[in-house]
């Protein structure tokens, strides 16, 4: 990833930064030290920072304890060790963290501001809406109507405003290679302004501690350049789905679509939307990768690969027919 | 040296009698002993083992996250096992531990023979061991508290966790919080106004004074838990949605409840912690702290800010700016303090002739890990870096740095340190450093790197991981030092109990202390001094080496016990000048009869049989009225009241003795708790999304009226303590009588106009509120009149009148107070609605 070129180049005299080769550097899917938006770049370095200057605080106190510890001391009169006394506490109980608490604060809070959902002039950041829920991601295009789920499809380049909301447990949005993370507290709508600046996928993760499934409750970003992703939306939001024919039709709309909805097919709004199904990244909020035959395998086991998800054991449903429907699901693809 | 130690060489004619009086029992009978020096060290035996469950768990935690996708145990046992491992570590090991290691010292620090409420110290420790009984039950019958130590609702309420695993949690540290508040009351008192004659404050040895600041933390710090804790048990228990958005309440009320609490708990860990270095680094230096003033300063500000930087572990939460760069500020504004501290230490080291010692080993890891951990602390109080690092790894590491750095290694020191005073032996060299270096360098293995791992964006509390994302080699290489780190537990744990058969035996003052806790003899006995030596400095044992043979050959003051009283001196809080002899209570069993019994009302709340609960409520309320009966005057209080001529009165014939200074402070975390109450009120009126809908329907009459009738009732009882204390006890019993009569008609009004307003708590936070709020009232206006009855029958016993005026002085306050609550509890539950809807 082109971030971590940037980061290799600071200096390695941190204690933290001292495993940087063990570890192959910064990258990764969700690291905070490899970010792709101005939000979380302003981070990155506020990091680096303070990394290095907490580090040299840090080298000189233990430094100076040792030394405290070593030396042989020489005699001094009692005026003398006034005099060193004061020095020690006013120098290093009073100016070294006064100064330090006050360049922290006029380098860091501006990047605050400039992470905050403020006003903008000209055209404004895209609106889409999320809702938390044990344990997926609901996601919403108010100015088209589209809804999908555990992923978010967003344009490069300009600022998005995302509504957070929760409809149970408090959930916390968070994608660390664009930006900070922020709570989604049922009764209460939070706005969180991400932006990507290149076309990509990153990955976010609930980081409020949210029950049994905390851990698979990810959701993957899609960004796509300005033209892809009004292509994107124009596709879902004319989309139609033709309904499965049979018996496993007639399945899927008594048992599956009265939680689940489908384009044109059913309405059922307690589930995640299943109409692009085919095309998410992962299934179950990052229990399996999506791949030819998730779906079926997912249907079969998935009270066992997401233990206490909220859809019911359905063993009534003959093996056939599940099948039938996981094939259906997976040609669900915008 | 011989195996006792000077202090109990048998110079001294009366240690027989000193041994009859304070002497402590054997068998079943010692569950009766109320001695400070037994119950700290229960205190700290018991944090110890729960220590070791917490630190099980943990290896459980490593073992599964060691590599990615394994499932060593499943989500719900995992989520139980991180959230009882923070449970235990800091309610059942970190305070308990500190409270028990001030409560062994701190009488023995400031002069004084025992702590000034023996008997509460005793119930403390009870309740605390039921409590944690009760809590680590739950982990057997797969019942575990599963929604994280911060209980965050509505994740811990009974709709997302049915079954009794939050219950555990919330009844579980209520009830050890029981302890933690008494312990507080009871050392805040002890330090104010038992000190050695002439201990002035600023005599003090500095472990007093961080002793001082963490009690009062705890007692105003641990009441807005209790009050949340009260307020979500009844959301689940009763249906009343104090946090249920739907209905008026509000889940981010929950957060500033806990966090309300939850950050000044850090600084009462920490304080303690630092209160150590503070008196070992002398010692080892051979000089006075550099900047004694300086230091007492610092802990004093570092208390009054902690309250103030909460919201800094809400800042994810979406609260306005301003408040959060307020908050931001005052985060790192600690840090000065505590900067403070740290450069009066090296100064100390810098000015002082440093020796190698094992506690000093300890020390030299504290500061480097402590400082680390601060530091990050600075990093997470910027509120841009927060909202990345918030909730990952990174925090884990920081929190672990600050807590293990800032209170493990110091306790380690001082156990080291004070170790002949439980043994009598010296600690040995190797093992114990072997037993430090494992520690330590485990300790940085696990926690170092999980720094990054935080930074490559693994959050907090996810029972697995899939390879490629970075994590994989980070988190291994934290499990391996998990387990180098237990090793190092194991050998410290190996060195301890070897000791006890191999030490050396301990010479008096075998650091060259300056300190009083080093003239006892090793171990100590019960009651510390034969006894008691006026103070003329700060540092008694290195201005007067022969201090122990002069207290032991019963030289000073207090050098009798043939009356059979056990006593200490009661002295003025600033100047340290005698007023008093306070007589402590002896050993009894009602401390363990009414943890017991409140023990009973836990798990009968748990099991939902609510009627057992009731009669298990009415049976503590009798044992402990029971306890407060044998007080005073009574002859089981003080067997017999004469005293030598010329001698101090006894407490209980004065008007001002450590019970009415008791009353104070416990009125004090009283008041923190009504406080809390009032911030919900408030919170929910003006900051709550839904906004409050309901309206004040308590009628105004009768709570005027009450008031009227209260003032009335606390200017009648303040003029009878007038003549009472002038000597005038003519009419006593029918006074206050009568005040209680008029106190009981107040309650009555209280009752007719809650009963009169059809609140329905079920429906509105509103209402749930109100009704909570008025009950409130009415059981302390019913709790001051049962104690007022209760005094003018002993009036009319003659256990009160002009000779023993003490009591009615103790329950004075208790009236005032409630005249306080009811007077700004009307104004906040009925006046400020009705300003707030006509605005």
């Amino acid at each position: 990833m082109n971030g971590a070129r940037g980061c290799r180049r600071l200096p390695t005299l941190t204690a933290a930064a001292l495993t940087v080769p063990l570890l192959g550097g910064c990258s990764g899917p969700l690291s905070i030290l490899d970010p792709a938006g101005p939000m979380a770049q302003g981070v990155a370095w506020l990091w680096w920072l303070m990394a290095i200057f907490f580090s040299l605080v840090l080298l000189a106190v233990g430094a100076l304890w040792i030394h405290a510890l070593r030396r042989t001391p020489r005699e001094v009169t009692v005026v003398e060790a006034r005099r060193i006394e004061k020095c020690w506490l006013i120098g290093g109980g009073l100016i070294l963290p006064g100064v330090s608490i006050l360049a922290l604060l006029l380098l860091g809070t501006p990047v605050g501001q400039r992470m905050l959902p403020l006003p903008v002039e000209g055209e404004q950041p895209l609106r889409i809406d999320i809702t938390a829920h044990q344990w997926w991601w609901e996601v919403r295009y108010p100015d088209s109507g589209v809804v999908t789920a555990n992923q978010l499809h967003i344009p490069a380049g300009r600022p998005v405003d995302l509504h957070l909301g929760s409809a149970d447990v408090i959930h916390s949005f968070w994608v660390p290679r664009l930006g900070g993370k922020l709570d989604m507290i049922p009764g209460r709508t939070n706005v969180l302004r991400l932006q990507a600046d290149q076309p990509g996928t990153y990955r976010g993760q609930c980081a409020e501690f949210c029950g049994t499934q905390h851990t698979h409750m990810q959701i993957v970003v899609i960004a796509h350049a300005e033209a892809d992703y009004q292509a994107w939306v124009e596709e879902r939001a004319k989309r139609r789905v033709t309904p499965l024919a049979g018996a496993a039709g007639e399945i899927f709309a008594t048992h599956c679509g009265t939680c689940h909805r489908v384009a044109g097919v059913s309405d059922g709004a307690r589930a995640p939307d299943l109409s692009d199904i085919g095309s998410r990244p992962t299934l179950g909020a990052g229990v399996l990768r999506n791949e030819p035959g998730a779906i079926a395998r997912w249907l079969h086991e998935h009270r066992r690969l997401k233990q206490g998800n909220g859809m019911p054991a359905h063993d009534d449903i003959d093996d056939n027919q599940l099948d039938a429907i996981a094939e259906w699901l997976e040609t669900l693809a915008p | 040296m011989t195996e006792r130690q000077a202090g109990a060489t048998p110079d001294n004619p009366q240690e027989d009698q000193f041994d009859a009086v304070w002497g402590n029992p054997r068998g079943w009978r010692a569950l009766t002993i109320v001695n400070h020096t037994t119950i700290g060290l229960r205190f700290m035996i018991t944090g110890l083992v729960f220590f070791l469950i917490g630190g099980l768990l943990a290896m459980l935690i490593r073992t599964q996250l060691a590599l990615p996708g394994q499932e060593v145990v499943g989500p719900d046992l995992y989520n139980q096992a991180f959230t009882m491992h923070g449970t235990l570590m800091m309610f059942l090991f970190a305070v308990p531990m500190m409270e028990g290691l001030a409560v062994y010292l701190i009488p023995k620090m400031i002069g004084a023979r025992d702590l000034v409420f023996p008997r509460l110290s005793s119930l403390g420790y009870w309740c605390y061991l039921f409590g944690g009984i009760i809590l680590c039950s739950s982990l057997f019958l797969d019942l575990a508290p599963k929604a994280g130590w911060f209980m965050y609702t509505p994740l811990s309420s009974a709709a997302h966790t049915p079954g009794a695993h939050s219950d555990f949690w919330l009844l579980g540290i209520t009830f050890v919080e029981i302890s933690a508040v008494s312990a507080g009351v009871e050392l805040v008192v002890s330090i104010l106004r038992s000190r050695a004659p002439g201990m002035a404050l600023n005599r003090m040895p500095i472990y007093g004074w961080y002793i001082l600041v963490m009690a009062m933390m705890i007692v105003v710090g641990f009441p807005p838990l209790i009050l949340g804790s009260i307020l979500l048990e009844l959301e689940r228990a009763a249906g009343m949605p104090f946090f249920d958005p739907s209905r008026g309440g509000d889940p981010v009320l929950w957060q500033h409840l806990f966090w309300l609490f939850g950050h000044p708990e850090v600084y009462i860990i920490f304080l303690p912690a630092a209160g150590i270095v503070s008196t070992l680094l002398p010692v080892f230096c051979g000089r006075p702290l550099v900047g004694y003033r300086w230091v007492v300063l610092g802990v004093i500000s570092t208390g009054f800010i902690s309250f103030g930087l909460w919201v800094h572990h809400m800042f994810t939460v979406g609260i306005p700016q301003l408040a959060q760069a307020f908050f931001s500020a005052a985060s790192m504004l600690v840090a000065i303090p505590t900067a403070v501290q740290v450069f009066s230490w090296l100064a100390t080291l810098w000015l002082g002739k440093p020796r190698y010692s094992l506690p000093m080993l300890w020390l030299v890891g504290f500061l480097l890990v402590f400082v680390c951990g601060g530091l990050t602390g600075v990093m997470l109080a910027l509120v841009p870096f927060d909202w990345q690092v918030h909730d990952t790894h990174f925090v884990v590491a920081h929190m672990h740095y600050v807590l293990v750095g800032g209170m493990f290694f110091p306790l380690m020191a001082g156990l080291y340190y004070w170790m002949p005073h439980f043994s009598g032996r010296m600690p040995s060299e190797r093992l114990g450093r072997w037993g430090f270096w494992l520690f330590f360098a485990g300790f940085n293995i696990t926690f170092l790197i999980m720094h990054w791992t935080g930074l490559l964006g693994m959050p907090r509390r996810i029972y697995t991981y899939e390879t490629g994302l970075g994590w994989d080699l980070p988190n291994l290489i934290s499990s391996v030092g998990s387990f180098i780190m237990a090793i190092g537990v194991a050998t410290l744990l190996l060195d301890f109990v070897l000791h006890f058969r191999f030490g050396r035996r301990a010479a008096q003052n075998p650091w060259q202390a300056d300190t009083l806790e080093w003239a006892t003899s090793l171990p100590p006995s019960p009651y510390n001094f034969a006894s008691l030596p006026r103070i003329e400095d700060r540092h008694p044992l290195w201005t007067r080496p022969d201090l122990p043979q002069s207290i032991a050959r019963g030289e000073h003051s207090l050098a009798t016990a043939d009356h059979g009283r056990r006593e200490t001196w009661g002295t003025d809080a600033l100047t340290g000048r005698p007023s008093e002899i306070i007589h402590l209570p002896g050993n009894s069993l009602l401390p363990f009869i009414a943890a017991l019994c409140i023990g009973v009302v836990c798990i009968s709340l748990l099991a939902k049989g609510y009627w057992i609960a009731l009669i298990a409520t009415v049976a503590s309320i009798g044992v402990l009225l029971r306890w407060s009966w044998e007080n005073g005057a009574h002859p089981a209080a003080a067997p017999d009241a004469r005293t030598q001529p010329g001698d101090l009165p006894l407490h209980s014939r004065t008007c001002d003795g450590p019970g009415r200074w008791g009353m104070g402070v416990t009125l004090l975390a009283n008041g923190s708790l009504y406080l809390s109450m009032l911030f919900g009120w408030f919170y929910l009126w003006t900051v709550a999304p839904g906004g409050m809908t309901g309206e004040a329907r308590l009628q105004h009459w009768p709570l005027l009226l009450g008031i009227g009738l209260l003032s009335a009732a606390v200017l009648w009882l303040r003029r009878c303590l007038k003549r009472l204390r002038a000597g005038d006890d003519a009419q006593l019993a029918g006074n206050l009588t009568a005040v209680t009569g008029l106190g009981l008609a107040q309650s009555a009004l209280l009752l007719w106009a809650l009963l009169d307003a059809g609140l329905a708590p079920r429906a509105s936070a509103h209402d749930a509120l109100l009704m909570f709020a008025v009950i409130y009232l009415l059981v302390h206006c019913v709790l001051g009149c049962a104690l007022l009855a209760l005094q003018s029958w002993r009036v009319r016993l003659g256990l009160v009148n002009a000779e023993c005026p003490y009591e009615p002085f103790v329950v004075a306050p208790l009236w005032q107070y409630n005249l306080g609550v009811l007077a700004s509890g009307y104004v906040a539950l009925l006046l400020f609605p009705l300003s707030w809807s006509a605005s």
